[in-house]
């Protein structure tokens, strides 16, 4: 009887579903490790974070060039490695672009905010340099707080009122570091949340606000070389740091998230380290204290994601680079409006 | 762990409380641990567990009638051998060291380099291993079926004669009952400052702290269900490449999974090739960033503390992980 009903039970209840109706339309290709996606809300282009620097894309005319260059090289892994550069990007407002540093090693790595302009202006000139940003942030050096520094900024989120930065540097916290603006500038970029020791989950990548702008919403990535649906989804009070609410996914790794400004759906990725197959674009569907990932489609490891104004979704996508070839396999996909 | 849906654990807390009152070996969960995650098909029953009880403590199981899951896996050992390395039938030793049973049930992957995706999947390999019990399946079956006492249990059970399916389904149910949790951490975590030594306080602090312990052994079962090249054994010019051999990844060579530090006075000696007797000689293996190699985790790097430090480290995980409800399983008896 108790083995029936269990059964029962757990056969009642997906942790997952599978609605792949979504078809991704790829717009733009060979981009090497693209980790990193926002769009300018005013004119709609969108900014891809890529090893060989930022991109910027015009949906409009379909071209894109990189807006800015320079960036050092920083490696990933040990087998697979990975070049990476810029990672995470977010807008401060409408002309400056904020760029979380991957390039550099822990206790190095910076965030700097560039204005990039809405006019696309730098298609026919030099691209920008990876030092000629209007602010710097960071570096955050060793300190008690963590041990070799922080780096690999993933996600940056921003309200232009404060910043948040997503760090990778000391896996015991998982910390999560907050820049405060005063006078309309951003100030020191300061450990803030630690996220390990709140959810005892490791990596948090991916940063965004709720779309009312109350709470921070944080992807915990979880541990990568194994595929346990271990991945978080935490919602944070952005004031005081406060932990509110945290959802165990079932996802892998999830690696972007974005609201859409349409339906008002949350969307995740999972770039899904170590069984690819299993990753792609999820809804997560939320009521109350449970949580569901619906499958929308699948993506050969996707990172970051950010929707335009009109609902449109713009996924980077790492790719596979095939074998013996060394062109970039990474890619700009995008699933037009109805998400 | 694969994520259960709450209503879920709440139906595994009730089957609990049927256990309790059944005699089974299991409760609910103990403080500071969550509820063990079942799989849908193979839900716990007290039946269940006392069968897989007796095939883990049943020598029979291996070619030379001696060597039983509880050989290497003692309660009184820490669920380990208290050696080095795993022994065999004749004596035979394995490459590596027996990795503790308790709260294996939290575990993803299971073994050393997480071969197998389940406790089921993972309960007939030593069975079959040439240098653990070296038995067949399908001899092992045959033999089972000859004892009356299993044939009459695997029917009730299972609605079968014995089977290895069954078998592997019984030993993982039992092993999902060998769980310690409740220790003076816990108790300490949930609001009794007495529960820990001051040198134990002051251990914890380093262990989640400037240590760096807690970058991979976290969460309640202080371990990230992960695998890392910690630097042992790596100055061997045959060293065991470990998950690599499993993923095909490059990055996972000399990778281990990371063992669970609950009851960790226990069941020492200490890593994967047992080469650290004891825990003192784990935190100067740490201390010192593990043997330099090409996969070398990022985690694992050159920690000054003082030798006080050090030996408040030791205080915390002997004292604060050794909890007063271990899972002190006697052998029962088995059928005839």
């Amino acid at each position: 009887m108790l083995r029936s009903m269990a059964f029962l039970l757990c056969g009642s209840i997906a942790l997952t579903a599978v609605a792949q109706d979504a078809k991704p339309t790829t717009v733009l290709g060979g981009i090497d490790n693209p980790c990193g996606v926002a769009v300018q809300g005013a004119t709609g282009h969108v900014f891809i974070a890529a090893h060989s620097g930022v991109h910027r894309f015009d949906p409009k005319s379909g071209k894109a060039h990189v807006e800015i260059s320079g960036f050092p090289t920083d490696i990933y892994g040990k087998g697979p490695k990975y070049n990476i550069g810029p990672l995470g990007l977010a807008f401060w407002d409408d002309e400056h672009l904020i760029v979380g540093d991957g390039s550099r090693p822990d206790g190095d790595e910076l965030v700097r905010i560039y204005k990039v302009g809405k006019d696309a202006a730098h298609k026919d000139h030099e691209p920008i340099k990876e030092d000629a940003a209007v602010a710097t942030l960071g570096p955050i050096k060793a300190s008690e707080e963590s041990a070799k520094g922080e780096g690999n900024f993933y996600g940056v989120a921003s309200n232009g009122k404060s910043i948040f930065i997503t760090c990778n540097g000391d896996d015991t916290k998982g910390w999560i570091a907050k820049s405060t603006a005063t006078n309309g500038k951003p100030g020191a970029l300061k450990l803030s949340i630690a996220t390990k020791v709140a959810t005892e989950v490791d990596a948090p990548v991916p940063v965004i606000f709720s779309l009312d702008g109350k709470d921070l919403v944080v992807g915990q990535m979880g541990e990568v070389s194994t595929p346990p649906g271990d991945s978080l989804l935490s919602i944070y009070d952005p004031e005081t740091g406060k932990l509110k609410k945290n959802y165990k996914t079932g996802l892998n790794d999830i690696a972007g998230l974005a609201y859409s400004p349409k339906t008002k759906k949350l969307y995740a990725t999972d770039y899904s380290w170590s069984d690819s197959k299993a990753g792609g674009l999820f809804r997560l569907d939320i009521d109350g204290d449970s949580i569901k990932a619906v499958k929308i489609a699948s993506l050969d490891k996707p990172t970051a994601c950010a929707f335009d104004k009109n609902g449109v979704l713009y996924v980077a996508v790492f790719g596979t680079v095939a074998e013996g070839s060394d062109k970039p396999a990474g890619s700009l996909v995008k699933f037009d409006s109805g998400l | 762990m694969k994520f259960l849906p709450r209503c879920f654990l709440l139906f595994c807390g009730a089957l609990y409380a049927v256990l309790v009152a059944s005699d089974a070996i299991s409760a609910d969960p103990p403080l500071g641990l969550p509820s063990i995650p079942v799989p849908s098909d193979n839900p716990m029953t007290a039946e269940k567990i006392s069968l897989g009880k007796q095939l883990f403590f049943d020598g029979r199981l291996s070619a030379d009638t001696k060597v039983s899951c509880a050989s290497c896996h003692d309660p009184a050992k820490g669920f380990s051998n208290g050696e080095p390395f795993a022994t065999g039938v004749g004596g035979k030793k394995g490459g590596r060291s027996a990795p503790t049973v308790i709260n294996t049930a939290y575990g993803t992957l299971q073994f050393w380099d997480g071969r197998a995706k389940s406790l089921e999947d993972q309960a007939l390999g030593p069975i079959q291993n040439p240098i653990e019990m070296t038995m067949k399946l399908e001899d092992v079956v045959k033999r089972l079926n000859g004892i009356e006492g299993y044939k009459t249990q695997f029917k009730k059970v299972f609605g079968t004669d014995v089977t290895s399916d069954g078998m592997a389904k019984a030993i993982a149910a039992y092993e999902r009952t060998v769980v310690s949790g409740n220790a003076p951490y816990d108790r300490f975590k949930a609001g009794d400052t007495k529960a820990l030594s001051e040198a134990a306080q002051r251990g914890q602090k380093l262990f989640f702290g400037k240590a760096h312990c807690s970058a991979c052994h976290a969460g309640p079962n202080f371990t990230d269900n992960s695998f890392h090249n910690v630097g042992v054994g790596m100055d061997k010019k045959d060293f065991d490449k470990g998950r690599a051999d499993i993923s095909k990844l490059a990055g996972d060579t000399g990778a281990f999974k990371t063992p669970t530090l609950r009851e960790i006075a226990k069941s020492g000696p200490y890593f994967h090739d047992g080469s650290a007797k004891t825990l003192e000689e784990v935190v100067e293996h740490y201390l010192k960033g593990g043997v330099p190699n090409e996969w070398l985790d990022e985690e694992i790097f050159n920690i000054k503390i003082a030798p006080t430090e050090k030996a408040d480290l030791v205080k915390f995980m002997t004292e604060g992980l050794s909890s007063p409800d271990y899972p002190d399983h006697k052998a029962p008896e088995l059928p005839k």
